[in-house]
């Protein structure tokens, strides 16, 4: 994937190249080694065994049974499953943008010398700290559709029709959208901001010599140098926005009806809640899957970018 | 240490991005002639200090937007229980109970379970940021058949939601009798991909011809690692501390799984203990939630002075 | 240099907080069985602020002093979630207590629980109000020990000021109209005829109740009067609306003991709340009990209420111990102990009822009395595996009524469909 990087000594013979592949195997694995047995024994084999699970009826009490496709028929049957697969795919399509572009602005805003700067930072990183349960009251109340102030507002610039927000179906999702990307912009900013920091100085003197204005440099130095920093930003975007869970239950719980219901809610309902935990498997396989055709398809983008 | 590093990164070309380095003419601002030198300069900053003001403004107001609910929150830490969610909602208490603040120390073992937070957010970090950032140099710096598609088994965990499979892991820490323990915790959450993910990303954006000229100059791999990439990358560093810092002390449900003797509660479940099964006193939670952030706060402003812009060419001779 | 010593500060901070954190900072040591004791261990949630528990064990090691209960303490919010994973793990918690029905029907029939039929008849199950509960074809895998049921909470003062008589005999028509005539606002300060809180139950479980009709049914219009009644109060203004209730995270408590609603259906376990808020002066509501609104004026009460139960696990390491204790818990002995701080327990009698009465702070007019004695008291949700389901599609559909994007009929009917299709199959 990354085009530029060298092999660590010059290739010489193909016998030598042989070997030398061999001992880079070793160190690389040497280098990944004390975070992948952990990640092998805890993470990644019960991520197999729930996929495994996905295949057969396990009420977590009793032995698992095989059952074939069966829980992904009743899935692509459930009308429910549908619902929320639509609910999840529309918020990760608000929320993944959105939070990418004000996450790099405030970064860009916030990446300089000035008095105050780190009370700055902070404060745009409190959203992501502050009590759920005081998010979603805040912002509830905020959009409340009579006596709110985001309606008052559009009532005061002539916008007779309100919305309802979290009290009317269709616009639940957008509330909760705008409520999610004010939360996590703090967060992406501070991968945003480490990221900037890698974009050496003399790039922006050289691109101001050459006369190139505000918004060129950005074009051209900025974006290309962050493109790093920006997939590691999508792909960690699209991952949370799929699995988005603590938000919706505080905030709606899936409502009103099931307008903001989405997947990872289901996946917690149907499993532990309920003990389905065969077909809460089966949904978190088809998750899981959606993601990573995502993710790999960016990965491909970011590649073909770099040559 | 950091000299290495910086020697190295000075001798990096910067021709990549096809720009020339124009070695001369970037000087001229600070060795110019004089007259001219100084009359550019002020305009420039006269220029620069209109930019702060405007900027100073719009933070302002963003400020304000990005910290209301946590007001209400400060708000609610100092009423009655009954009196905190109100309609309308009432912004200034109405009697000012600082007892809250005090009780709470007695109604829960709050410093015990501040002392657990720590104790876990700690540890989890300082291995997430040691075991991440060394699998991140083999996944970048180091070229080995299986690394991609290891590499994005790394990425698709992350996708899978953990209430999907939190409870055979339950299953499987239970028969390894780490349930009830600080460990289960530990060994699940310091090898994430999260910070595997992270470095690799910030590794890649590190010039290769670094690591080059340090083998040439008799460097081992982990020598580069240690004395060239690790120096390079402290804003990286910094923010996977303190993002993973912030996931591991403001989390519930891993903490609610695990740990079910009081003793090794965290703040977060020992705020959800004032959550009944009717009704939750609110006054209390916000209290704790306003406590628990002090931390973070700490962690932030030590961690964001790693974010000031050119620090990575601070020692740039040329 | 710096760098070395703030590394070798954090290392040393690590090292030291390792130290103490692993010795367990927050509370004493996990007792140990100490002098030939037996220990017991019951899961509960929230134990600091259920009182009703630490009563309980109290009372039982007074009584059996060869016995230690060790609580394990489980938040109540996900307490189900917690439950179920520590038994896949095998768990092995003697009793378990049953939170609510729902989780016992599925607990009881993947086989986790013991069978307790000797410990039920003991007791004697015509005493245990809602043991028809847990009878899962002749098998009873819990004692229920607690039983609440719901009332009508009200505001003397307020009924007093509006110069109404006390809320005898009620049915809806006469309730909504007390609701209409209670709302006032005076001085910015609104008060609402009665409050009615989110939950569908409020609702749904009372038309069920008063309807003598299964929530498991797939058919809803008996629930269509009740809704109708419910949105008329909305919308007149008798109550706070749902949708702001519901986003506000509104807190019945808040309603009732700030006098902001005069009314208020609600469960019998908010008694002990109030008891103790009123105790702590953190209010002067002077308040009271009715029997719940009915259908019919013919004087029959019915309601609806949700007993709590303790069961023995499968992997229990002390099966006869917790059945001993479960006897006890549930009959007599226990349920003095739990009357003693307001919590209504499952056994009924006189006495104990006359006991109930006795609490410091509790209303003592016959109305109250009355209110404790309903002629009927149906569950909540019925016991069975489409329980869990069926709830949640209830659930859902009824945010939708009472925001009013559905109207009530089309909203039943499509209650109907779903339940139909996605929990019934047919």
């Amino acid at each position: 994937m990354t085009t530029k990087t060298l092999p660590p000594v010059a290739p010489a013979a193909s016998r030598g190249n042989r070997k030398q592949a061999r001992r880079n195997t070793l160190i690389g694995w040497t280098f990944i080694l004390p975070n992948f047995l952990g990640f092998l024994a805890f993470t990644l084999i019960p991520v197999l065994a729930a996929f495994a699970l996905s295949f057969m009826e396990w009420t977590s009490f009793t032995a698992p049974k095989w059952v074939g496709l069966a829980n992904f028929q009743r899935m692509l049957a459930s009308d429910t499953f549908w619902v929320a697969l639509r609910n999840t795919v529309a918020y990760a399509l608000g929320h993944v943008p959105l939070t990418m572009a004000l996450a790099l602005l405030l970064a860009m805003l916030l990446n300089r010398k000035l008095k105050g700067i780190g009370f700055f930072r902070v404060a745009i990183f409190f959203p992501y700290i502050t009590s759920l349960v005081a998010v979603a009251v805040v912002w509830n109340m905020l959009f409340s559709p009579d006596s709110g102030p985001i309606n008052q507002f559009l009532h005061s610039i002539g916008i007779a029709e309100a919305p309802g927000w979290t009290s009317s179906s269709d616009w639940a999702m957008p509330a909760v959208i705008i409520t999610s990307v004010w939360r996590d912009m703090g967060y992406y900013m501070v991968l945003y901001l480490a990221g900037l920091q890698a974009i050496p100085n003399e790039l922006y003197e050289a691109a101001e010599v050459d006369g190139a204005s505000a918004w060129q440099r950005f074009w051209n130095v900025t974006i290309p140098s962050l493109r790093p920093t920006t997939f590691f930003v999508v792909v960690m975007l699209t991952v949370s926005s799929f699995k988005v869970f603590d938000l919706i239950v505080v905030m709606t719980n899936g409502g009103p009806g099931r307008s903001t219901t989405v997947l990872s809610q289901l996946i917690y309902q149907e499993g532990i809640g309920e003990g389905k935990f065969g077909y809460s498997s089966a949904i978190s396989l088809v998750l899981f899957l959606i993601v990573l055709t995502v993710t790999v398809l960016q990965f491909k983008i970011q590649q073909r970018r770099e040559r | 240490m950091t000299n290495m590093a910086e020697d190295l990164k000075a001798e990096a070309p910067f021709a990549k991005a096809g720009l020339a380095p124009a070695e001369g003419r970037r000087r001229t601002p600070g060795t110019g002639t004089r007259g001219s030198g100084q009359r550019k300069r002020s305009t420039r900053e006269r220029k620069a200090r209109t930019t702060d003001t405007v900027i100073y403004a719009v933070l302002a107001v963003l400020v304000v937007a990005l910290m209301v609910p946590f007001i209400w929150m400060v708000s609610s830490s100092l009423k009655e229980n009954n009196q905190v969610l109100t309609v309308p909602i009432q912004w200034i208490p109405s009697e000012f109970v600082w007892s809250n603040y005090t009780d709470i120390w007695t109604r829960i073992p709050m410093m015990g379970y501040l002392q657990n937070s720590l104790y876990l957010a700690v540890i989890i970090t300082c291995l997430q940021v040691l075991t991440g950032s060394l699998a991140a140099y083999g996944f970048s710096k180091v070229r080995f058949p299986g690394r991609d598609v290891l590499f994005l088994a790394y990425i698709g965990t992350i996708a899978v939601p953990w209430q999907a499979y939190m409870v055979p892991q339950y299953i499987m820490m239970q028969n390894l009798g780490l349930t009830n323990s600080f460990n289960a915790l530990i060994l699940l959450q310091a090898f994430g991909a999260f910070g595997v993910f992270l470095m690799r990303q910030y590794y890649m954006t590190i010039p290769d011809e670094l690591c080059e000229a340090a083998r040439i100059d008799g460097l081992s791999e982990y020598g580069i690692w240690a004395r060239v990439i690790l120096p390079l990358s402290k804003p990286a560093l910094a923010s996977l501390a303190l993002l993973t810092f912030v996931n591991t002390w403001n989390d519930y449900m891993g903490p609610f799984i695990y740990l079910t003797s009081n003793r090794l509660w965290t703040v977060q479940l020992g705020l959800r203990s004032f959550v009944g099964q009717f009704d939750a006193e609110y006054a209390m939670i916000m209290t704790g939630s306003v406590i628990s952030v002090i931390p973070i706060l700490v962690i932030f402003l030590l961690g964001q002075r790693y974010f000031i812009q050119g620090i990575a060419t601070s020692g740039m001779k040329g | 240099m710096k760098r070395t010593t703030l590394a070798a500060i954090a290392l040393a901070v690590t090292a030291g907080l390792g130290l103490t954190g692993c010795a367990g900072a927050a509370g004493p040591a996990e007792p140990q069985g100490q002098d030939g004791k037996t220990r017991l261990t019951v899961s509960v949630w929230n134990y600091e602020g259920t009182p009703e528990f630490k009563a309980l064990f109290d009372a039982y090691e007074a009584a059996n002093p060869k016995v230690d209960i060790e609580p394990v303490d489980i938040l109540a919010d996900d307490y189900p979630q917690k439950v179920t994973t520590m038994l896949a793990g095998g768990d092995t918690t003697d009793v378990l207590t049953m939170k609510n029905v729902i989780d016992y029907s599925r607990y009881a029939n993947n086989g986790q629980l013991q069978e307790i039929n000797s410990v039920v008849d003991k007791v004697g199950k015509d005493n245990l109000a809602g043991s028809d509960a847990f009878d899962i074809n002749g098998k009873y895998f819990a004692a229920p020990y607690r039983q609440d049921f719901w009332l009508l909470y009200y505001n003397k003062d307020l009924f007093k000021a509006a110069g109404i008589d006390d809320p005898k005999d009620l049915t809806w028509e006469k309730y909504t109209e007390l609701a209409k005539k209670l709302s006032t606002e005076a001085g910015g300060k609104k008060v609402y005829g009665t409050y009615h809180h989110i939950w569908r139950s409020t609702v749904q479980a009372i038309a069920a109740a008063q309807n003598h009709a299964d929530q498991n049914s797939g058919d809803y219009s008996f629930m269509k009067d009740q809704y109708n009644t419910t949105l008329d109060l909305q919308k007149s203004g008798a109550t706070l609306d749902f949708g702001t209730a519901k986003s506000q995270k509104t807190s019945y408590r808040t309603m009732f003991e700030s006098g902001q609603a005069a009314m208020m259906p609600m469960g019998t376990w908010y008694i002990a709340g109030i008891l103790q808020a009123k105790k702590d002066g953190k209010t002067n509501v002077n308040w009271g009990l009715a029997p719940l609104p009915q259908k019919d004026s013919n004087g029959e009460v019915s309601t609806f209420g949700s007993p709590t139960a303790f069961a023995v696990n499968k992997n229990a390491s002390h099966s006869d111990e917790a059945k001993k204790f479960i006897e006890w818990a549930a009959g007599e002995e226990g349920a003095k102990a739990i009357s003693k701080i307001g919590v209504v327990p499952a056994l009924q009698n006189d006495a104990i009822t006359a006991e109930y009465f006795k609490l410091d702070g509790m209303p003592t007019d016959e109305l109250s009395k009355k209110a404790f004695t309903p002629d009927e008291t149906a569950l909540e949700m019925p016991v069975s595996d489409k329980s869990a389901a069926t709830d949640k599609v209830l659930n859902q559909e009824h945010d939708l009524i009472m925001v009013g994007e559905r109207s009530v009929t089309d909203g039943l009917a499509e209650m109907g469909k779903r339940v139909k299709s996605e929990v019934l199959g047919q």
